[in-house]
């Protein structure tokens, strides 16, 4: 693999369109967007994690911070949401991955419906923890 | 065999050319694990079949860590409920681990899919692995000193 990238990024060869043009498909879409949501919440646990390190100050107080605030309900629950969203819908499509991995629901006709399943199932399910 | 008999049947009927097959001996067992669906009767083309490498020399690690990471994130899976219904500090250490190894892992599949060249790649792994180990001793730590991962959820909803 290494002497194919090697002679291809040095022939600097012109790249055609691929993602600029070619039509986008339902499944397409969600996989790149349990990439995105994976990297996300990944990002998310880092930040977390490498705050209690560095940071001053314990968790309580960084809570004092965000109460003193005084963010209205609305922007509250909003930003519930979209913490969960990310969970939520790396969380189910995850297991339609798994169901994939063990050989389950791979027809084109199943794929949409699978993937209609998850992107309603995230939503209800976000809605449900922002409402806790 | 009965499925490398129907399928050059098919193609002899239509006066098509040979099927070409990758492997010379074709063993039915896992053929038929890979061939879930049957072609399409009058179907003529060439039908790459991958069969395991079970006879291969080469080394099992890949395969080990593709099913690693599935137990992995079914871990996690289980995690979620449990930190909910059952939380303690026995699932907030489990959280911690279940957590930074799924993301390395999947950190590393995207590392792999967009970084080529060779150097970069093994510089991107490095550092990778440096923010993975340090996400890890940051959550256990937090764990240790603070209120713990699931107690942190709680307070924060209760916004």
């Amino acid at each position: 693999m290494e002497r194919f990238w090697n002679k291809n990024t040095g022939s600097n060869r012109p790249l055609s369109p691929h993602i600029t043009i070619y039509s986008w498909s339902l499944p397409m879409a969600m996989s790149i967007g349990h990439r995105g949501t994976g990297v996300a919440l990944s990002a998310g646990v880092s930040l977390f994690g490498l705050s209690a390190l560095l940071l001053p100050g314990n968790f309580e107080s960084h809570l004092e911070l965000v109460k003193s605030l005084s963010l209205g309900p609305v922007l509250i629950h909003s930003a519930k949401f979209a913490l969960a969203f990310p969970l939520t819908y790396h969380t189910w499509n995850g297991v339609r991955h798994l169901m994939w991995d063990l050989g389950k629901g791979l027809k084109i006709p199943q794929l949409t419906q699978s993937g209609v399943a998850v992107l309603v199932l995230s939503v209800l399910s976000s809605l449900g923890l922002a409402a806790m | 065999m009965a499925c490398v008999w129907r399928l050059s049947a098919l193609c002899g009927a239509r006066g098509g050319r040979a099927l070409f097959l990758r492997t010379p001996v074709v063993r039915p067992a896992q053929l038929s694990a890979f061939l879930q669906d049957q072609p399409a009767p009058g179907w003529c083309g060439i039908q790459h079949i991958h069969l395991s490498p079970s006879h291969h020399s080469g080394s099992k690690a890949a395969s080990l860590h593709w099913t690693g990471e599935r137990v992995v994130s079914v871990l996690l899976l289980g995690l979620l409920p449990a930190a909910y219904l059952n939380p303690s500090s026995a699932v907030d250490y489990s959280l911690a681990a279940v957590l930074s190894l799924h993301s390395h892992w999947g950190l590393g599949q995207v590392v792999t899919d967009y970084v080529h060249n060779d150097t970069m790649q093994k510089t991107a792994k490095a550092g990778l692995l440096a923010l993975s180990a340090l996400t890890f001793a940051g959550l256990c730590y937090f764990n240790y000193h603070d209120v713990g991962i699931c107690k942190a959820v709680a307070m924060l909803w209760k916004l």
